[in-house]
């Protein structure tokens, strides 16, 4: 909002109504529509989160790139607008620029999309880009050559940015400045390196405290945030975040707590400095990014929070917070689920009296095997199959060719029955749980449904049964009557998880569960459905593209890559020792929320684009990225080994022999 | 460019199909008149041999799929019988008719689609204000009003009250003389457009607002651009796809439309004829009319789609 707010691009109803927004001297938040049209796309450039419906889908991509210039640049042709256009495609890693300028929005990848918003912002070398969440839609690879892009052509163009973001990762490895916003106000403001070492404001304490990568040891509990963000609806009294503090006193209630500097140890906390008013925070972006040199002084004077009872000096945040015993695990117990060679294409036509034009490999010949009480996560990005399998699994989708085995049994020779009462025993959990539940049915009914369908129990009983599993997710009881849109993104994630358990199942499978969550609140849920696990015995396939959610959570790991599974084994040995190219490649692609790490280097990130499942690359499907690709890869398809043990499993004909140190993510 | 033309092809021959559907259904509404064709022409005092006779006379006694060769092979030629009442060949009749009735509708909604997108365009940036409500109330009421109630409105106000226009159409043979006395035009054209009017700047102002809400508008914004320049650059043919349908759909409601208005203008198009054919049970006549609704009907969906194409590269490249 905020950064909306600079170009006055707030939605109806919004307006600036108080301070200043400097640009280059200029106060944008009093400046006329016609002054503001001059400045944005011209010397304020911007780029929007979602590459794939803020482009204008019947506008050619060079008309649109060709746009600001047309708009800004006086006496310019139109001519010479394409020309600069065409160029300006080169500078985004665009391939082929000049065909492309005739290509429509639709034609692209959400990459080259988003590229294609950023040739659109940066046409006019503007001094500023305002970036909202530019990488968020984008895959874990995709999202590194964007954010690398951004960040050369930042240094090429000497221009500023604002980066805003929910990813910490991000922040760690792109930034310079970070300032860290909790419900419409700024709680800290500092160099990126002294905020996540030493953080002062107890929300970007916890907010570090909860990410899955900070968690000491996998199987360890999360550190959550009790609560949720307030409405702004009403003006708060006191500090927006006492609510959910856990060092809130009184005064928190009462008085608000200004951004003031973070001056030496000596200075009590409870103290707050006051300030002159010409000291009243306000957005006037940086021009040049801070010299190295000058950094370490200037530091002092940036790093301001707003906090009466600020983070002390000396502690590790981690250690501050009273860490839960761990979770005690389980013992792995026989197979619970195998898939064997599986297979499902689906065909490519053009309409119910078309040939069939080709095929879609979705998965390509997958073998693995879940045990009973473990936790199986399958890592990959978008397009990869992983959704295709979970279908299958579900018993939503018939396999091509292969077989699928629950507790020995193949689901192919079920019959219609059977297969009815078998689909009581795996149960789903979706990404997107408020389109996963009807929005005109009571929680109590949604809760219910399952148990009705499969005619179990009276209906006191199934109410009964639907109390237990509120109290178990941490719902009040009477979330029976209520409707889904009532409650949060987290709580309807618990009333996912409730309805998932609902039927008793033994194995849940829980397709990207976390990835719409806020941190704080992925992992309340990430500890929930650790807890559900050790106190049901529970089996889950987790599919996430979040290569640290799995660590976090899962015992076993697969990583799938165009329908293949590339690698498979231990969570601990696949994370520390990588056996397969494209596995490295992705742990070296993620953004590690710790800028120490990013700065140490030695990283070797992906590159290029998934290609199509229709046509996947002969041999190794992975061979057109791969570093280490050599002939054999493109004749034929790479055997499974497990050069480092039994249980490791890759297919490569040419797997990382040598253990890596082991990896930080 | 096999894209486009690709599609074009295809869409074209999905066309022909539907159009062989058509001719079957009005081959089976021809054989369900009332005690069959004969009975139907020689009326309620034909004998049963005067039946047996015109039956094998015309080819009524053979099976059925025969007489629908026969029947189609008469299309082909353009023989769709003979009119019992004006004595004169169907298809001379509807060639006559036709293009008088196109040219109402074409005009009309021309008008229609000429007034009906600005006017969406302003009520949709005027949203919630006092403009918009009274154009909106507007519409509604022309909506609501019947066709034949609109035009004697009109013919009270503007041939009686204000003596501007004439009431009757011109009954001109070709249309070049109907377009020289095109006062006498005037009046069935705006009839017919009213209610066109009404309806596609409700859909304009739904789409254009619809549109407005989307992102890439925003990222217009942040491009720098007036909300003129947006509304007419980007807007405005994103905001026109589900007008296309409309068009495309109310192309055979706007035929059943000429009926009423050419009847009451005395209008000489199809739709009178149909009027009078209905009147005086001149069967030929009547399906004759019916097949050309339907063609009118397929041709309009093509229409559409060729329209769609044209809007919307992402239905080119899907198609």
């Amino acid at each position: 909002m905020t950064a909306l707010s600079v170009l006055g691009l707030l939605p109806p109803g919004g307006a600036v109504t108080g301070g200043r927004i400097l640009f280059d001297g200029q106060d944008l938040a009093a400046a006329s529509a016609a002054a503001l049209q001059e400045v944005r796309g011209n010397t304020v450039g911007m780029v929007f989160q979602d590459p794939l419906t803020s482009l204008n889908p019947t506008m050619t991509i060079g008309a649109q790139v060709a746009e600001p210039l047309l708009l800004h640049r006086e006496g310019i042709g139109r001519k010479e607008a394409w020309a600069r256009a065409e160029e300006m495609l080169r500078l985004v890693g665009m391939p082929q620029p000049s065909e492309r300028m005739k290509a429509y929005p639709h034609q692209l990848s959400g990459g080259m999309r988003q590229r294609v918003a950023i040739a659109m912002a940066l046409v006019c070398e503007p001094k500023l880009l305002i970036a909202d969440e530019p990488t968020t839609a984008l895959d874990v690879t995709t999202q590194h050559q964007i954010l690398e892009l951004i960040d050369n052509l930042r240094e090429t163009l000497g221009m500023a940015l604002i980066l805003v973001t929910h990813d910490l990762g991000v922040i760690a490895n792109r930034v310079d400045r970070v300032a860290v916003m909790y419900a419409g106000k700024v709680a800290e403001q500092s160099d990126v390196r002294a905020l996540f070492a030493r953080p002062r404001h107890r929300y970007t304490e916890a907010l570090f405290a909860a990410l899955p990568e900070r968690a000491a040891e996998r199987g360890t509990e999360l550190h959550t945030i009790p609560g949720l963000p307030p409405s702004l609806t009403v003006r708060p009294t006191g500090c927006r975040f006492a609510p959910r503090c856990l060092f809130a006193t009184a005064e928190c209630e009462e008085r608000e707590p200004e951004l003031s500097p973070d001056r030496e140890p000596e200075l009590s906390p409870d103290r707050v400095p006051e300030l002159s008013p010409d000291r009243v925070p306000e957005l006037s972006p940086d021009p040049e990014p801070q010299p190295e040199a000058g950094g370490s002084q200037l530091l002092g004077a940036e790093h301001r929070f707003a906090c009466f009872h600020p983070v002390p000096y000396g502690d590790a945040p981690q250690e501050q917070v009273v860490t839960p015993p761990p979770a005690t695990a389980t013992e792995p117990g026989e197979v619970l689920l195998e898939l064997d060679a599986l297979v499902k294409e689906f065909p490519l036509t053009g309409g119910p009296f078309a040939r069939r034009r080709g095929t879609v490999s979705a998965v390509g010949g997958v073998s693995l095997a879940v045990r009973k009480g473990e936790t199986f996560g399958l890592v990959g990005e978008s397009g990869c199959g992983k959704t295709t399998l979970v279908r299958i699994v579900a018993g939503l989708e018939e396999p091509t060719a292969g077989t699928v085995r629950f507790d020995g049994r193949d689901l192919a020779g079920l019959s219609r029955a059977e297969r009815r009462a078998h689909r009581r025993r795996i149960q789903l959990m979706f990404q997107d749980s408020t389109a996963a539940m009807d929005p005109r049915m009571r929680v109590g009914e949604i809760l219910r449904e399952p148990l009705v369908i499969q005619g179990l129990g009276t209906r006191a009983d199934q109410e009964r049964l639907t109390a237990s599993l509120l109290d178990a997710v941490g719902l009040p009881r009477g979330a029976v009557h209520r409707y889904p849109h009532e409650f949060s993104g987290g709580q309807r994630q618990r009333l996912g998880l409730a309805r998932a358990l609902t039927l008793s199942p033994d194995l849940v499978v829980a397709d990207e569960p976390v990835s719409a969550l806020d941190v704080s609140v992925q992992a309340q849920i990430l500890n929930l459905m650790r807890e559900l696990q050790r106190d049901r015995g529970l089996t889950y396939l987790f599919i996430s593209h979040d290569l640290a959610v799995i660590r976090h959570l899962a015992d076993t790991v697969g990583v799938m890559y165009l329908g293949k599974l590339v690698e498979t084994g231990p969570a601990e040995q696949v994370y520390a020792h990588p056996l397969h190219p494209y596995t490295r490649g992705l742990l070296d692609t993620v953004n590690v929320p710790d800028p120490a790490v990013a700065a140490a280097g030695q990283r070797e990130p992906l590159h290029g684009e998934t290609p199509s499942a229709a046509k996947p690359p002969s041999g190794c499907r992975f061979r057109t990225r791969c570093p280490l690709a050599q002939d054999v890869c493109a004749t034929t398809e790479p055997p499974v080994s497990t050069p480092s043990g039994a249980g490791h499993q890759v297919a490569c004909h040419f797997p990382l022999a040598v253990p890596r140190l082991a990896s930080t993510v | 460019m096999t894209g486009f033309s690709g599609f074009l092809v295809k869409r074209f021959l999905q066309a022909l199909v539907v159009l062989f559907l058509v001719s079957i259904i009005v081959f089976v509404l021809l054989h369900m008149l009332p005690g069959g064709p004969a009975r139907a022409i020689l009326g309620p005092k034909g004998t049963p041999q005067q039946i047996t006779d015109f039956n094998h006379q015309q080819g009524y006694d053979r099976s059925l799929p025969t007489q629908y060769f026969m029947y189609l092979k008469r299309l082909f030629t353009g023989d769709l019988g003979d009119s019992y009442k004006l004595n004169s060949p169907v298809f001379e009749l509807l060639k006559q008719r036709l293009p008088k009735t196109l040219l109402l509708t074409v005009l009309s909604t021309a008008l229609a689609v000429v007034i009906a997108i600005p006017l969406g365009l302003l009520q949709a940036v005027r949203r919630g204000k006092a403009s918009d409500y009274a154009l909106t109330g507007l519409a509604f009421l022309l909506y609501a009003t019947p066709v034949f109630f609109l035009g004697l409105i009109m013919i009270i106000l503007f041939a009686q009250v204000l003596p501007v226009f004439p009431a009757e159409a011109p009954q001109g043979e070709s249309i070049g003389e109907l377009l020289r006395e095109f006062s006498g035009l005037v009046l069935p054209v705006v009839t017919m457009a009213f209610g066109i009017v009404a309806m596609f700047s409700r859909y304009m102002r739904s789409a254009v607002l619809d549109n407005l809400t989307e992102e890439y508008v925003r990222t217009a914004m942040a491009k720098g651009q007036s909300s003129r320049r947006i509304m007419v650059r980007h807007v405005l043919r994103n905001a026109l796809i589900p007008l296309a349908t409309l068009l495309g759909l109310y192309l055979p409601t706007l035929f059943s439309g000429a009926l009423v208005v050419e009847s009451m203008f005395n209008y000489p198009g199809m739709g009178l004829l149909f009027w009078n054919a209905a009147q005086g049970s001149d069967f030929p006549v009547l399906l004759g009319v019916t097949l050309v609704v339907g063609i009118a009907t397929v041709l309009g969906s093509l229409l559409t789609d060729i329209l769609y194409a044209v809007l919307d590269p992402r239905i080119r490249s899907v198609a």
